[in-house]
Formats: C-alpha cells, structure tokens, sequence
C-alpha cells in the first residue's frame, strides 16, 4: 500500500517552556489529597466468573471519582492489570472482557461522566470549552489528574501485581492513555486507538465535526479569546506528553476517521518515546480504527505478550 | 402481528399515545448562540411527555428560504445526545433541519430521573405499565409532534434516524417519511441476551441472573417493544442497518423485521467500518431527500476518500 497522504502530516504543536512545572504542580497538589478507595461488591453485575465492585476514589480539588472495578473470581496468584477510560460522550464499560482473560480491569468514570457528576457537569457539549482560556481551570485538568489516580487505585489492591500494569482505550480514552503512560512508569505496555486529544490545534483545521468543532464553536462566538485558548491547549495536548511514553505502545488509527482525523495519529506515533512503539493504520475504517475487526486479537495478544509472558513480570 | 406478540399489543400502544396527547407540549424554545452559525441557528427546546415529564432536544435550522428536509434523531442509547451524533460533519446542517432528541433520564433530561448507563434497559421492566422504554417511545414521538410544527419543514421529508428508537417512532408516528435504523436493543431480546455477554444486553442477563423469577414477566415486558411487531405499522420508506454478515443481527437475523415493513425498504449489512457504512446511510438519505451533493455535507475525511 503506497503511503497514505496523511502521513506526512506536520504538526504546529509546540510545548509550552513552563509545560513541565506545570504538571509537577498539579502533581503535587494531586499527591496531597488522599487517595481514600472504597470499593463495594455489586450483586446485579457479577457473575459467576468475575466479581464486579463499584469503586471510587478522590481525585483533584476532591472531587470523588467514581469506576468499575473487575477481577476474576478465584484468583490464587497476583493478577496483571489493565486500566481503561470512556470516551468523549460514552460511559466507562464494565470490563468483564478483561476479568475474563485474567486480568483486574479499572474502569474510571473520570469527573463529569454518570456516578462523578455530581461536583463537575460541564456538558456533553461543552467539556471540550470548559474554562478553555485558564489553563488552571481546564477541565481536562481534573480529568487527567483522575486517570493518574487510576493507577493509584490499583496500586492500592493487594491482588494486583504492580510489576503488570497496562493501560488501554480509544479516542478520548487513548489520550487519558498517553498522558497516563507519560507521567506513570509504573505502566508496562499501552495499547490505544483513534487517539483523541492530540493535536487540538492541528485537528480543529482538520475537521469540522464533534467533539473538536466544539472549538470552532467557542472561537466563532468568542474570537477575541483565540490567543487565549491557543496558549491553553497545549499544556493539555497529548503531543506534548508523546515523548515521555517509555513502554512498549500500539496505535490504531482509522485513515477515514472523521471524529479524530489520522494526521493526528501519526504524529503522535512520531512524538510518541517508546523504542518499541508501532502504528496500524487501516485504509477505509473510520473512528473504529479496526477495532472491530483484526485489531481486537492483535491487542490482546499485546498484552497477553507485556503482562502476561515472563517479559512482562517485575 | 408477528407470533408471540401480546393480544393487546395495540391497545397498550395507542393507550401510551392517548396518555400523551392529554399533555400539551408546552414547547419552550431558547436560541444558543454559542451552536450558531452562519448557515444554521441552534435552538435548546423543552417539551412535557407523559408522565408529565418535561424532555430536552437539540434544533437546528438551516438558513435560507425554505422548507428544507429533516433528520430526527431519536436517543440512542447512551447518556448524551449532542446536537447531531459524534463525528458528523457541521455542514450538515445547512441542508437539513435537524432534531436531537434527550428523552427522559437523559443529559439535558436527567431531573428528576437520572438514567444509569448500564441500567436503562432494565428500569422498571417487571411491567409493560412501568417499562421505562414505554415513556422513551413516547418522548420519541412528542419530538416528532414538536418537529412538525416548524414552519421551515417539508413534511415530505421527515427522517427518523437511531437505533430501535427509529423505528419505533416510526411505527407510532405516521409522519415519519423516512427512516434509518439500527437496531440494537429490541430484537428477540431475550434469546439474543441468552447469546451475550456484551451490554447493553449483558443488562438483562444480569437482572435474571439476580432475579430469575421474573424471567417471565421480562419477556412479556419486550414483547411489546419487539421490532417484528412494529414492522407491519412502519410505512415510511426505511434503510435497515444490519450488523455484519455472520454477526448475531446480520441482515438474515433481522429479516423478521425488515420483511414485515409496510414501505419500501433497503438493508445494508455493515462491512464493519463507520466510514463505509456512515458514507451509506448520509448518501441514502440525501438521495431520498433531492440533496444531490451530498459530499459537500460530509465529514472531511470521508469526503476526501469519496472524491472521485
């Protein structure tokens, strides 16, 4: 297959000089906060294999985290795990498909989806803009700081084996993936798809579609705000935390994507540090990004190779 | 009437319709600024459902002289409804009217009762009195009601487009000219869950795990919301989005549904790909609605594979 045009696609993000301070300050402000995990059986959605808990933690500016936790039932041994997030508009699934293949699976219900609504609602639309021009108050500040707290969770339970931790997802989860991955290297191997939130300035050229264009929306109303929101983004786009990724990474991209276009795939693939990191691209697939088809297989044995050979124990 | 379909299937539905026409819509109808553009105007709009419940959708009218073709999305089943479904392209609406409709527990419709995602599918299904999905259906088609009113419409070219809720609405509402369906939900639901471990309809495997005396009264429950038994009352002229060929809603499995329809019909089987299978859909409704230049419409990625 000849090179796809998208490919040679150049991003115009630039990372802020002070990007790093400020991350660690929120980091510091997050490690203050007790994680506080509660977790509480859940009849109604366990089954006979896999126990399923509601779960919760607490999160930056104390907003209560709410998530899906999975294990399979019986286990003897420490299990490996995996963390995922919900995308854009979806609510996070119950990951009994994990559980099932011998993973502890956290799903987190990061600030504003159902059950960690109640202290942040910003609005499906309406996220995307969220204090858009204050990057202390972004909302995606809060979310990232959520998805860090994932991995503390986890880290949290005894059955847990802290040398086996990967982290998956696709479009917006993607993004909570990388920045995750970036900032945790406690995470050993990641594996997203059709990554959103990546490359926020370069996409809102790209495509005119939701999510994204609900930047074109704010900049049409508020057009003296455009200095503003160009200064803010890029402390939360996921190309300025590319190259701190180490672990091994996949990326699955669709090339007729029309939510997170595949330009922006590709140059999160080039910023992305991990030496062992590999982009499939799938001609004629859209936001899917094959998921639905060959794509699951080659993930799960991703992981099965990362977290479950002997490559991937501590 | 398919077999197995409740002997008062149309006594329960057109008392469900005669609950909701003794509630005025009460249509509130508030510009945002914010989701306008030079080629549309956004509107936020409040209506009472049975209940009385008060519902939310998302307008959108093109600008220009009218009347233009509409696309009336029915609540897919997820917690949002944004303006049109994720990933469509703005343009969009510059040639259509478009409706968006929150119904009951959704964002937007979430007080008093805010849904649960998983969870929606089992509230209140012991009865077909209380079966949450019965005030749903009949959100769905207070919105078609509101969308008529609007003097800017064709009534020539009215598409319901979702899940079962499309057709559905399209079953209790004659207005309906157009439809475009992807079912999901309500298709020999019981036995199809039996199949899964995947939601939504792990949902119900879960409450009959819990609670497995009350098997019966879940299925007497769905039956009257089985797409087969909706079929003979669909007169609009519909696009059946089936799964992929071999997948357990292919368009063999769905052929119970799509053979029943009163009007025209076509059945698409998916080839897996939101690209291929969306780029389908928008060029089947264009077509049905005289829009002849349906790439200018689409998404940017799609348009740019589409060109020639």
């Amino acid at each position: 297959m000849p090179e796809p045009a998208q490919r040679r696609f150049r991003s115009k993000v630039r990372k802020p000089k002070d990007f790093d301070d400020y991350w660690n300050d929120v980091r510091t402000r997050l490690e203050a906060i007790p994680l506080a995990p509660e977790m509480a059986p859940d009849p109604l959605r366990s089954t006979e294999d896999v126990e399923v808990f509601q779960s919760s933690y607490t999160s930056l500016d104390d907003v209560r985290i709410a998530g899906w936790y999975c294990r399979p039932r019986g286990a003897a041994a420490k299990l490996p795990a995996i963390l995922t997030f919900p995308g854009y508009q979806s609510e996070p699934a119950i990951p009994k498909d994990l559980a099932r293949k011998g993973y502890a699976a956290l799903s987190v219900a990061v600030r504003g989806k159902l059950r960690s609504n109640g202290q942040f609602n910003p609005g499906y639309p309406g996220l995307m803009t969220h204090n858009i021009i204050d990057r202390h108050t972004y909302g995606y500040r809060g979310l990232f700081a959520d998805a860090w707290r994932g991995v503390d969770f986890l880290l949290s339970r005894p059955e847990v084996d802290p040398g086996r931790i990967g982290i998956t997802g696709q479009s917006q989860a993607a993004g909570l993936s990388v920045v995750t991955a970036a900032v945790r290297p406690v995470i050993k191997a990641a594996a997203i798809g059709a990554p959103f939130l990546c490359g926020f300035l370069d996409a809102i050229a790209l495509t005119r579609t939701t999510p994204y264009d609900e930047i074109n929306d704010y900049l049409r109303m508020y057009p003296e705000h455009r200095d503003a929101v160009e200064e803010t983004l890029p402390y939360f786009d996921c190309l300025n935390f590319a190259g701190k990724v180490a672990c091994p990474i996949i990326v699955n991209a669709g090339l007729q994507d029309n939510i997170a276009p595949a330009e922006t795939a590709y140059a999160l693939i080039d910023r992305l540090g991990s030496a062992d990191k590999r982009l499939y691209a799938y001609d004629g697939q859209g936001h899917e990004a094959g998921r639905d088809g060959p794509h699951r297989a080659i993930v799960d044995e991703f992981f099965a190779r990362h977290l479950q050979g002997t490559e991937g124990k501590a | 009437m398919m077999a197995g379909a409740p002997g008062d299937f149309g006594s329960y539905w057109q008392a469900t319709l005669d609950a909701l026409a003794a509630y005025p819509a009460a249509a509130q109808i508030e510009p945002i600024p914010l989701r306008t553009t030079a080629f549309a105007t956004m509107y936020g709009v409040h209506l009472t459902s049975i209940g009385p419940y008060r519902i939310f959708a998302y307008l959108s009218i093109p600008t220009g002289k009218g009347p233009f073709p509409a696309i009336y999305y029915a609540p897919r089943y997820q917690s949002v409804m944004q303006p049109a479904p994720q990933g469509t392209a703005s343009l969009q609406r510059s040639r259509y009217i478009t409706l968006a409709l929150a119904a009951r527990g959704y964002r937007n419709a979430d007080k008093p009762y805010a849904a649960s995602f998983p969870g929606l599918l089992t509230e209140g299904i012991d009865s077909g009195g209380t079966y949450i999905f019965r005030g749903i259906a009949a959100d769905c088609v207070r919105g078609l009601d509101f969308l008529l009113t609007r003097p800017e419409l064709d009534p020539r070219r009215v598409v319901v487009a979702g899940n079962d809720m499309a057709l559905i609405t399209a079953a209790l509402h004659p207005s309906a000219t157009h439809a475009v369906a992807t079912p999901e939900l309500f298709h020999d639901t019981l036995a199809r869950a039996a199949k899964t471990a995947a939601y939504p309809l792990e949902e119900i495997n879960d409450y009959l795990r819990l609670y497995p005396e009350r098997r019966e009264a879940v299925g007497r429950t769905l039956s009257y919301f089985d797409l087969r038994a909706f079929a003979p009352r669909v007169r609009a002229a519909t696009l059946i989005m089936a799964g992929a060929k071999g997948s357990a809603l292919d368009a063999r499995a769905l052929s119970p549904v799509s053979d029943g329809l009163e009007g025209a019909v076509t059945v698409r089987e998916s080839e897996r790909s939101s690209y291929k299978d969306g780029l389908f859909a928008e060029s089947w409704i264009a077509a049905q609605c005289g829009i002849g230049d349906v790439r200018s419409i689409l998404p940017e990625a799609w348009a740019k594979a589409a060109s020639p």
